[in-house]
């Protein structure tokens, strides 16, 4: 009972996250975004051409009404009509989703698959070949750009060698080189931070008591040292899933790859407001029930954990 | 007693030793990137002496010129791009770019984020929480979509950047800042010198701002990189820098459709953004695990 009320504050919280964050967007936007211009002919327009498009679009009348409006349609789930495509912003964003749902998930799968068993490996082989290889790849994964990482994979192994598309979305081996460029930079991260946990734990008395009492050594770094390096993973997945959200924005860029943030840069750059308000949506919503789900997986791993930490 | 001290100092003894060439070797494996670093800086303060010639300047009858260690003339080292422009000029004053970005960036973002999280520390009350929350709603905002938003508001030029990642940055510090402060503020000393009348703008500012300072250096050390690579990844995605400024991002972008025909132009920028990506973070590390181990979980 205690659970689902924190549960429900959260939520609260969620949406009023979104609703600033809506906010700020749709301000700013307005302030300095000029869509009738970009619909328009440069020549042979006169000023009540643009009166009427303003008209049209709904962004004539004063900043405060306009406001007033959207809320109003916001709150009943109308978030407007794209200024420059055929449809409603939610339908239009709604299109998008799933193929950036299906980068972000494969960045994480990149991130995690390689992050932890490489972290693991470095830990239980310490100062070894191994070791100075997955930090290196660690170090690497930080430093190097998503962007550029990206492109040197186009060059190497779609242009060079022919084995993977070098942009577009179809199929699986077109999702490859995306993730890998995507999932890296947190790669590296969950690689440092198992590493650095599995090190602390390995030297802990009840590693000890369970090799002591005779499990053999895979038990003990799965069932007892794993889990217990686990926790602090957990905490940092939800700031990873951020990181991969943000990062899917460029990597769609450079792959071409037709999802929520090449939408939303293009909308941005052609000031399609009602659009860009809604995927900002979107993206702050799925950011912050990331968040919820990892507190709410954290208490799993760590029951020490209260509900009231939530 | 005299005992338990004796054996104190035997250990501590034993340890330095055991410590002292591992500490030899990091630092020997810290003069490359500290060397990048130290040509970063010196590259954007003295562009104009070092690559006299205008990185502006096009030559059409000379584009996608090999660089000189290529089977190319000495007159272009690094090759020339698609239309026939200087790579190493360009990347000279790119480092331009960037160290302005970075040198205002770093320092404003760290002063602004830090004062606030002193601030929202202290008074941990109504304000602190207001604060707080503003902050969370914008560690919320979609970073990249809205400096892209911004960029193309208040339109092309290294002052609008400057002023995007400033805004970008500083809720980092304020967080980490907040979160010393708020134990800091149990501690003895402070509560005794709040005991003793001192004011809350005086204990902020001789007591918590002092012992806070060495996480502070260590965060804006770590940014260096993150506000190269933000700033080249503005560019590449056509917000950044004006299109006559020569910066990494933007000759990466430019270069994306000579691919295939002249490896240089793409490689020399992204290179140069690697190398002193690479050597701000391993100098970063370095840094942090000298000032402020307990740091090390941050990522």
């Amino acid at each position: 009972m205690q659970f689902l009320s924190l549960l429900l504050i959260r939520l609260i919280q969620t949406i009023f996250v979104i609703w600033v964050v809506v906010s700020i967007v749709f301000v700013v936007a307005r302030i300095f975004g000029n869509p009738e211009a970009a619909l328009l002919p440069p020549f042979d327009t006169t000023a009540a051409d643009y009166e009427r498009v303003r008209e049209r679009l709904g962004i004539d009348k004063p900043l405060y009404t306009q406001y007033g409006i959207f809320l109003k349609d916001a709150v009943q789930g109308d978030l407007g009509y794209s200024f420059i495509r055929a449809g409603s912003a939610i339908d239009i964003v709604a299109d998008k989703i799933l193929p950036t749902i299906k980068l972000t998930a494969a960045g994480l799968v990149v991130a995690i698959g390689m992050g932890i068993p490489l972290g693991i490996l470095a830990a239980l082989t310490r100062g070894s070949p191994y070791d100075w290889l997955a930090r290196l790849i660690a170090v690497f994964g930080q430093a190097t750009p998503s962007f550029w990482l990206g492109l040197m994979l186009i060059f190497f192994l779609a242009v060079r060698v022919d084995w993977f598309p070098t942009a577009g979305s179809d199929g699986f081996r077109a999702l490859v080189l995306p993730a890998v460029s995507l999932g890296l930079l947190s790669a590296a991260g969950f690689m440092r931070l198992t590493r650095s946990g599995m090190i602390d734990v390995m030297s802990t008395d009840f590693i000890r008591t369970a090799r002591a009492k005779g499990l053999n050594e895979r038990t003990v770094i799965v069932r007892h040292a794993l889990r217990h390096a686990m926790i602090p993973v957990a905490t940092i997945l939800g700031l990873e899933l951020g990181t991969l959200i943000a990062g899917s924005v460029i990597i769609e860029v450079v792959f071409s790859w037709p999802g929520l943030g090449r939408l939303m840069i293009e909308s941005i750059l052609k000031d399609d407001f009602p659009t860009v308000q809604a995927g900002v949506a979107v993206i702050a919503f799925s950011i912050a029930m990331g968040n919820l789900l990892v507190d709410i997986s954290y208490r799993f791993i760590d029951p020490r954990i209260q509900a009231a930490e939530l | 007693m005299s005992e338990r001290i004796a054996e104190t100092v035997v250990e501590t003894r034993w340890r330095w030793r055991l410590r002292r060439p591992r500490r030899m070797r990091r630092s020997l494996l810290l003069l490359p990137p500290l060397t990048i670093m130290l040509m970063f800086f010196v590259f954007g303060i003295f562009a104009d002496i070092i690559a006299p010639g205008d990185p502006g300047d096009t030559n059409v009858l000379n584009k996608l010129a090999r660089p000189a260690f290529d089977g190319g003339t000495s007159e272009s080292l690094l090759g020339t791009d698609h239309i026939g422009r200087d790579i190493w000029t360009r990347i000279v004053h790119g480092a331009r770019v960037s160290l302005i970005v970075v040198a205002i960036v770093v320092p404003g973002a760290a002063l602004f984020g830090s004062t606030i999280g002193v601030i929202a520390g202290w008074r941990s009350g109504k304000l602190g929480q207001l604060l707080m929350r503003y902050v969370d709603v914008q560690l919320a905002l979609p970073a990249v979509i809205f400096a892209v938003l911004l960029g193309a508001a208040l339109g092309a030029s290294i002052w609008n950047v400057v002023l995007i990642l400033l805004f970008w940055t500083w809720a980092g510090y304020a967080r980490l800042v907040r979160a010393e402060v708020l134990s800091l503020k149990e501690r003895e000393f402070v509560i005794a010198s709040l005991a003793a009348g001192g004011s809350g703008f005086w204990i902020m500012r001789k007591q918590l701002l002092p012992n806070v300072f060495n996480t502070i250096i260590v965060i804006m050390t770590l940014q260096v990189p993150v506000v190269i690579v933000a700033e080249a990844s503005l560019s590449f995605l056509g917000v950044g820098a004006p299109v006559e400024q020569a910066t990494w991002g933007r000759m990466i972008t430019e270069a994306r459709n000579y691919l295939t025909q002249a490896w240089w132009v793409m490689w020399m920028p992204g290179l140069a953004l690697m190398l002193v990506a690479l050597s701000g973070n391993l100098v970063g590390d370095w840094l942090r695990d000298l000032l402020d181990p307990r740091l090390r979980n941050l990522g």
